[in-house]
C-alpha cells in the first residue's frame, strides 16, 4: 500500500464524517424549523461529539468495545467502495455486490456492541433494525438486479457514468418505479420515519443508545454520520446521475436527505410489524414490477 | 408474591407455552426515566419478547405527599401546593379546593369571579388538550405535533400570566373568589388568542387526525366498552369517548357552567379504542374554544364588582368544623377534593379523587397484558394519564 493511498483513506475518512456531522446538523435546524422552532447552530453535531470523546466513557465488557468499533470500521470500509466525483473511489473498485455486503457490518457491529450491554431496550432495538432489514433490503435488490441487467455490469461508477449527458438520462427517469421503491427503502435504511423503530425513544429509550455514553456515544454519532455519507451517496449514485466534481456530489447528496428529513418531520412512525409490510407491499411490489418491465419487456434498455 | 395475580385470562397460558419453547420472562422498566413516561412513575413490565405478561406500577417517586402536606400548611398555603397535583391542567384543583373550603364558610364567589373561574378554567383544559394531542403525536414518534401544539399553549400560556403573574401554576383561585379581576383589554386578547388557536385547527388535523400512519399506529389498540370504563371508574373524555353522556360541568354545574351551553360530545358509540379517546379530545379542543368564547360574551357584560367575597385575612383564615365534598370537570374528567376541618387554622385531611388514579393503576394491570412494547407509551398518551395525580 503506498504511502500516497493511506493518506487517501485518512483524508477520505476525515471527508465523510465532516460531510456526515455536517448533514446531522442541517438536519436538525431542517426539522426545528419546520416545527417553527429555531433549532441548534448547523455545527452543532460537532460539538456532541467532542463532548462525548472529552467524558467518561462506561464499558460493560470488551464485546461492547470491539463490536462499536468494528460497526464503524465496516461502514467506513464500505465508504471506500462509494464513488464521489466522476466515478473515483478510494479503493480502486465500486462493485455495488461488496458495498452491500460491508454495509450489513456496521448493523452487526452495532447489534454485537450494544447487546453485550444487557439492557432489553437495546437488544430490542437491535433486533428491530435486523429485521427491518428484511424489508428494505429484498426491494433494494431488485433494483440493482435490475440496473444490472440492463448496464451488463455490478460497478456503482459504471451505473453513475452510464447516466451522463443530462437529466434525462438519469435513472431517476429511466426506472421511476424503481427511485419510488428506492426512496420508500432509503428512509428506512437511513432509520427516519414512519421507520425509525431502532431508535423510537418513547417505545424502547432510544434503543442501541440507551447504554452508550461518552466516547460510546461518539462512536455511534460518527457511525450514523458515516452511514448518512454511504447511503446519501448510493442514492446518488444510482439516480441522480453521480457527480462530475465533489461540490456536485455533497450538493445531490443534501437533496436527497433534505427530502428525508422533511417525509421524517411529518410522519409518525409505523408498529416494527407494520414497518416492513409497509416495505415489503410498497417498495417491493415497485421494485418487482421494475424488475419485471426491465427484465422480460426490455423497456428501458438503450 | 403470586407472579400470575394480575395476568388475565389466556395470558397465563401465553406464558406458560413461552417458558415451554424456552422464552425467558424478564422485567423491563418502563419509567421514571423513560421518554415514553410522564412524569416520575413507572410500569415494571414482565416482558416475553416484546410482548407485555404483566404490569407492575411503580409509583412512590414524587416523594410529595400532596394530601399529608396539607394537613401541616394553612388553607391558603395549600393553595400553592394542589396546583402541583396535575402539572398539565392545574387550575381544576385549585377551583375544587376552593369550593369545598367555600362550602364550609358559608361564602358564594361573586358572579364576577365565577365567571372568571370559568375562564380560566376552560383555558387550562385548552393547554392540556394541547399537550395530550401533542403527547399523543409525540409517543409514536410524530414529535412536529408536540412541538407545533407546544407553540399554540404557549400562546395561552402569554394570557395566563397576563392575568395571574404565572404561567404555569397560577394561583389565581382563593376561598371566596379570585385574586383579581381581569386587567383591561385581557378579554380581547383570549379571543384574538382563540383566533390564532381555530385557524390552527385545519393544521393539526391534516398532521395527526388525518395522517394514516397515526390511523395504523392508534386504531384498535386497547379498546373498551362503556360498561368496563363505568366499572373501572374512567372518567371525563376517556369516558365520553365510549359514548357515556357524562360531564360534571352539566350534570353538577359549579362556577358560571350553570348559565353556558356546555356541548357533549362522543366520538364512540360503545366502545372506543385509542384512536377514538384521540378524536374525543380533538371534539372537545374545538368545543372547548366555544364555549370560552360563550363565557367571555357573558362576562363582558357583566357590571363591575367585587371578585371575591369577605372571608377576613387569608392568613389567619380558620374553617368552621365540617366536612365538604366538592367536584369539577378537568380536561381528563373528575376530579374531586374532599376536605374535613377541625376547625383549626389548617385542614384536618385533605382527599383527591384524581381521574388518571383509574387508568394509570387498575386499567394498566388489565389492559397492557397483552400489548407490545411499542404502544404502551401510545396506550398511555390517549388515557391522558397524569402521574403526579396518580402519586400524591
Amino acid at each position: 500500500m503506498s504511502s500516497k493511498m493511506i493518506l487517501d483513506l485518512f483524508g477520505m475518512t476525515f471527508f465523510y464524517i465532516v460531510v456526515g456531522l455536517t448533514f446531522m446538523g442541517l438536519g436538525r435546524k431542517i426539522t426545528a424549523r419546520l416545527q417553527r422552532r429555531v433549532g441548534p447552530p448547523w455545527y452543532q453535531s460537532f460539538l456532541d461529539v467532542f463532548k462525548c470523546f472529552s467524558k467518561t466513557s462506561i464499558s460493560h465488557n470488551y464485546i461492547m468495545d470491539l463490536g462499536l468499533i468494528m460497526a464503524l470500521a465496516g461502514l467506513i470500509a464500505t465508504a471506500y467502495f462509494m464513488p464521489v466525483a466522476k466515478g473515483w473511489t478510494p479503493a480502486g473498485s465500486s462493485s455495488i455486490v461488496v458495498i452491500l455486503y460491508l454495509m450489513t457490518i456496521g448493523y452487526l457491529g452495532m447489534a454485537m456492541g450494544v447487546s453485550a450491554s444487557g439492557n432489553p431496550n437495546a437488544t430490542i432495538g437491535i433486533s428491530r433494525a435486523l429485521a427491518l432489514m428484511f424489508g428494505y433490503e429484498i426491494p433494494f435488490a431488485m433494483i440493482i438486479l435490475a440496473m444490472i441487467s440492463v448496464l451488463g455490469s455490478s460497478s456503482l461508477s459504471d451505473i453513475a457514468m452510464s447516466q451522463a449527458g443530462g437529466i434525462q438520462n438519469w435513472n431517476i427517469i429511466r426506472f421511476p418505479l424503481g427511485f419510488l421503491a428506492a426512496e420508500i427503502a432509503f428512509q428506512a435504511m437511513i432509520g427516519e420515519k414512519p421507520y425509525d423503530h431502532m431508535i423510537a425513544p418513547a417505545e424502547i429509550a432510544s434503543g442501541p443508545m440507551v447504554e452508550l455514553g461518552g466516547k460510546f456515544l461518539g462512536i455511534a454519532f460518527l457511525l450514523h454520520a458515516v452511514q448518512l455519507f454511504v447511503e446519501t451517496g448510493l442514492m446518488v449514485n444510482l439516480f441522480l446521475g453521480g457527480a462530475s466534481t465533489w461540490y456536485e456530489f455533497v450538493g445531490k447528496q443534501f437533496v436527497v436527505y433534505f427530502t428525508s428529513m422533511v417525509i421524517n418531520t411529518v410522519f409518525a412512525r409505523y408498529r416494527i410489524e407494520q414497518g416492513i409490510k409497509h416495505l415489503w407491499v410498497w417498495a417491493g411490489s415497485f421494485a418487482a414490477i421494475q424488475l419485471v418491465l426491465t427484465r422480460y419487456f426490455d423497456i428501458f434498455s438503450r | 408474591m403470586n407472579r400470575e395475580i394480575y395476568l388475565p385470562d389466556g395470558y397465563t397460558t401465553i406464558r406458560k407455552i413461552g417458558e415451554r419453547d424456552g422464552y425467558e420472562v424478564y422485567d423491563l422498566f418502563f419509567g421514571p426515566n423513560h421518554p415514553g413516561m410522564h412524569g416520575n412513575f413507572g410500569y415494571v413490565l414482565d416482558m416475553m419478547g416484546t410482548e407485555i405478561v404483566r404490569v407492575r406500577p411503580n409509583a412512590g417517586m414524587l416523594h410529595r405527599g400532596f394530601e399529608k402536606a396539607m394537613e401541616r400548611k394553612k388553607w391558603v398555603q395549600n393553595l400553592a401546593l394542589i396546583p402541583r397535583v396535575c402539572v398539565v391542567d392545574p387550575d381544576p384543583n385549585e377551583v375544587a379546593y376552593c369550593q369545598a373550603v367555600e362550602e364550609l364558610l358559608g361564602v358564594e364567589a361573586p358572579e364576577r369571579a365565577r365567571y372568571l373561574r370559568t375562564i380560566t378554567l376552560e383555558r387550562s383544559r385548552l393547554t392540556a388538550f394541547l399537550m395530550g394531542m401533542g403527547g399523543v403525536g409525540g409517543a409514536i414518534g410524530l414529535y412536529s405535533a408536540t412541538y407545533l401544539m407546544m407553540a399554540d399553549r404557549d400562546r395561552l400560556l402569554d394570557m395566563f400570566e397576563a392575568l395571574t403573574g404565572a404561567r404555569v401554576y397560577h394561583i389565581f383561585n382563593v376561598p371566596g373568589g379570585v385574586r383579581r379581576d381581569a386587567p383591561e383589554g385581557w378579554f380581547d386578547g383570549v379571543l384574538k388568542v382563540l383566533d390564532e388557536l381555530e385557524s390552527n385547527i385545519p393544521d393539526w388535523d391534516k398532521l395527526v387526525f388525518e395522517n394514516p400512519v397515526v390511523w395504523a399506529r392508534l386504531e384498535g389498540l386497547a379498546p373498551i366498552t362503556e360498561e368496563e370504563a363505568r366499572r373501572g371508574g374512567l372518567v371525563g373524555p376517556n369516558l365520553r369517548a365510549t359514548g357515556a353522556k357524562f360531564d360534571v360541568r352539566r350534570d353538577a354545574p359549579y362556577a358560571a357552567y350553570g348559565e353556558l351551553d356546555v356541548e357533549m360530545h362522543n366520538a364512540g358509540d360503545g366502545k372506543a379504542d385509542a384512536l377514538t379517546r384521540a378524536v374525543q379530545v380533538r371534539l372537545e379542543y374545538e368545543a372547548t374554544i366555544r364555549l370560552i368564547r360563550q363565557a367571555i360574551a357573558k362576562a363582558k357584560k357583566l357590571p363591575s364588582g367585587p371578585v371575591r367575597a369577605d372571608v377576613g385575612p387569608l392568613h389567619k383564615l380558620r374553617v368552621p368544623k365540617g366536612d365538604a365534598y366538592s367536584k369539577v370537570e378537568s380536561s381528563k374528567g373528575e376530579f374531586g377534593y374532599y376536605i374535613v376541618s377541625n376547625g383549626g387554622y389548617t385542614p384536618y385531611r385533605v382527599s383527591v379523587r384524581g381521574p388518571s388514579m383509574p387508568a394509570g393503576i387498575h386499567l394498566a394491570k388489565t389492559q397492557l397484558p397483552g400489548v407490545k412494547i411499542d404502544d404502551v407509551a401510545a396506550w398511555m398518551a390517549t388515557l391522558a394519564i397524569c402521574s403526579p395525580d396518580i402519586d400524591r
